[in-house]
Order: C-alpha cells, then structure tokens, then sequence
C-alpha cells in the first residue's frame, strides 16, 4: 500500500505563469506534517514528459492540480482547508486520512517554500526535452 | 507597422486588417543572446532586445517587458533570477502581516528597477516611434501582486479573512495606479493591466477584489489620454464577463480560450480585444502549425477590434 499522497501539477511553466507558480506554491506552503505525506511534482506542458503526463491525467485546462491521479482543481487556486479536504479524501489508509484532516486548521506556511519548490522540480523542465525529476 | 491601427482596434475599432503584438518579453533577450536576467537589469540591453524584436517581427506594439515582478520586487519581495525566463518572487512580505503592519510604502522612479525601465523606454521610444511601433507598458494586476505580497494564502483569505485581503488588494491597486502613472510618463501609448491569475476564482471573487482595484489605474490611464486593456491568462471562460466590462478599452486572453466565444463577448461589450496564437501547442512545441494556428486566429478575430496576438 502506498505511505505518500501523490499529487501532480500539470503547468505551462511556474516561473513565467503566474497561476501555474500559486498553484504550485498552494502545495509547497502546505505545513511540514502534511509535506511528510506527499510526493509532488510540477509538469510543465512546454516538456514532452509535461505532455504524456497531461495527457495521461485528462487533464483538459492549465493549471490544474491532481491528487492520486484524479484531476481535483482545473483552473483553480485552491484554498487551504480544500486541499486538506481533497487529500484526507484520497488518502491510502485510514490513519494517513486522520493525520491529514486533523492538519485542517494549521494553514498555509511560507518559511519553506524555496526548498519545497526545489524539491517538485518547481520551473526546472520548461524545455521541450527536459526531464521531469521525480 | 502601424500606431494609429493597433490604438483603434484596442479602441474596438474597424482595422483594414489586424494589427500584430509579439509580446516577446525574455524572447528579446533569446533573440539577441543575452541572458533574461541580463537583459531584464541592463538598460541598454533590454532597449536592444525590444527594438531589435520589433522590427524582426514588424510588431505594431510591443511591451517594454513583459515582468509582473516589477511592482512587488520594487516594495521589497526578494526575487529569484533565471538566465531563460521572468524573475519569480520568493517572499512575501504581506504572508503573516498587513501591508501597514509590513511597513510597506509605495515605490518612486527610483525603487527596485524603475529606473531600468525609464531609461530603457527613453533610448526605445523613438527607435519604435521610426518603426510606427506603439511602447506599452503592463502593469501587473491587483490580484497577481496581491499574490506576490501575500503569497497563496491570499486565495483562502477572500473567503476566511476578506478583511486582510482586501487590505492586500488595495494596497496592490494602488501600486498598480503607481506603475500605470510611470508607464504613462515613460511614454507608453498603451497600458495593460496584467492579472493572470485572475481566471482562478470565481465571478464574485473577481467583483470584489480585482474590478474596485483597478478602478484608479484605468483612471490614471485615461486622464493620460492613454489607452488601457486588461490581459487574463488561462481558461479564463467564468469570469469573461467581468473581464469584459471592467473599464478598459479592450482585453487579451491566452491560448485556452475559443476564440469565436471571445470576439463576441468584446463585440457584444464594443470593446477591443487580442489573442490568441497558442503560446505552447504551436508556437513552442510546434504540435500545431504556427501557420495555420494563425489563420485560425486571424479568421475568427476579424478587423472590428481585433489585435493579433501570442496567447
């Protein structure tokens, strides 16, 4: 059984689009106990591996945000207790789901977000044949 | 190339033919190889990379840059420098603390890199003027900077805390009405209002926090005797009726929207309106033909307010 909520943001590029970089940054400043339980990665549809990613998930707008492959905000910026929400749903087990959802009202945390960012990839494949570190 | 063509479409007006805006942004620095974050520090050198773009693409207007970093890193958020793309902001001075509480003030000409820009626009102007090519200037909107001051909490905060965000907001707006001021005295024909992550919330939210915010920048922008737009990004389709009656002259969209869907909705509004060349699908990775995406484009916008644009 999987121990990490996989979750996939498929962009333009997060550096140049500013919705792709919030919606990427929506994921970073979630709080540590939550980075704990998460694996992320940013697809930019400027790489081919973007492209058989975005094509893989369905997705259909940019950005969007999935979480264990289901296409969960297309086009939109989550809030913070949404995102908890969503996750707690996916969750793979029943401890994982109550660890999350006790985390609903910690918020949004930035002290972290460079080295988060760096971690995802954030804005390192954003040419046609770069590829996606995960 | 042709000024007085690219200001009557933004003004919604017929056109014998659509009038063309790269808007080439750290294109420039590829097209003269330098470096983006070179050329977006150097005066001289982001004056070369915009006349030198304009003339190879025979643009009838083209931005000054395309950064919307300027406004934020000009109150103090700590920038982060790529060779082949925009700067991103990597701090949020407004994450834990009101504007007020993070002793924000408004910038001068001389703030962060304001007076790049000045200089750069006072050795570009007449080098576009020869080639009857409009300098614009884009501001970044009230939302996106609301972002890069507060960071991601700003999108939970216009539901939870509408107070702090509307403090936020306004403060953006304001430092938008700034950079709107300094572009029309730079001597930008043409000012857009760029807020792309506008298209990530709901109608509402838009009414509430990104058309009061904008009401001072178009203001200042047309007692300029300037013409203004409103650039949106991404599937932008639930808050177009928004976009469309905000005040401004004309809008953009990108590459996500229909394009027969937007030329009606800015007929319908008699507003100017610009797009949308597909960015990625054709013109970065050429799944398309740039070609024929272009006919497309230029078939379904027409010569009645129409600006043919990347999207």
């Amino acid at each position: 059984m999987a121990d990490k909520l996989t979750i996939d943001v498929v962009t333009l590029d997060s550096v140049q689009c500013a919705a792709c970089g919030y919606m990427m940054e929506s994921i970073a400043a979630l709080p540590d106990d939550v980075q704990e339980m998460i694996e992320y990665t940013e697809w930019s549809i400027k790489s081919e591996d973007g492209i058989a990613r975005f094509k893989e998930l369905g997705v259909q707008v940019l950005p969007s945000i999935c979480i264990e492959k289901d296409v969960v905000f297309p086009s939109i910026i989550p809030q913070y207790e949404e995102l908890i929400d969503e996750m707690a749903r996916r969750a793979p087990n029943d401890a994982m789901k109550k660890r999350i959802a006790s985390l609903r009202d910690v918020g949004f945390q930035f002290d972290k977000i460079e080295e988060n960012l760096a971690k995802a990839g954030s804005g390192m494949a954003t040419r046609t044949n770069s590829k996606v570190r995960k | 190339m042709a000024k007085k063509m690219l200001l009557d479409a933004y003004h919604g007006k017929k056109t014998i033919r659509a009038p063309w805006v790269p808007y080439a942004g750290v294109h420039c620095a590829f097209l003269i190889n330098e470096p983006a974050d070179k050329m977006l520090q150097d005066p001289e050198l982001l004056a070369k990379g915009i006349v030198h773009t304009a003339r190879r693409y025979q643009a009838d207007g083209i931005p000054l840059v395309f950064d919307l970093s300027m406004e934020a890193h000009s109150v103090g958020c700590e920038l982060k420098w790529w060779k082949d793309n925009v700067p991103s902001v990597k701090s949020h001075p407004c994450s834990n603390k009101t504007p007020a509480e993070a002793g924000l003030q408004l910038p001068d000409k001389n703030s962060g890199r304001w007076p790049v820009l000045f200089e750069a626009a006072r050795i570009a102007r007449p080098q576009l003027d020869e080639l009857d090519c409009v300098l614009m200037g884009l501001c970044c909107g009230p939302l996106t900077l609301a972002s890069h001051l507060a960071g991601v909490r700003i999108f939970t905060d216009v539901y939870k805390h509408p107070e702090f965000a509307s403090e936020v907001c306004q403060f953006a707006g304001e430092l938008g009405t700034v950079a709107a001021g300094f572009y029309a005295e730079m001597g930008c024909e043409i000012i857009a209002i760029v807020d792309p992550v506008a298209s990530q919330i709901k109608p509402e939210t838009f009414k509430k926090y990104v058309t009061p915010h904008c009401q001072e920048t178009i203001k200042t922008i047309h007692d300029a005797g300037l013409t203004s737009s409103f650039f949106i990004c991404g599937n932008a389709t639930r808050v177009m009726e928004n976009v469309c009656t905000i005040g401004t002259h004309s809008f953009a969209i990108d590459e996500q929207m229909n394009m027969n869907f937007i030329r009606d909705m800015a007929l319908k509004h008699k507003v100017g309106f610009g797009g949308n060349l597909k960015l990625t699908l054709a013109l970065s990775l050429g799944l398309i033909s740039p070609r024929e995406d272009a006919i497309v484009s230029l078939a379904a916008g027409g010569q009645q307010g129409y600006t043919f644009s990347p999207g």
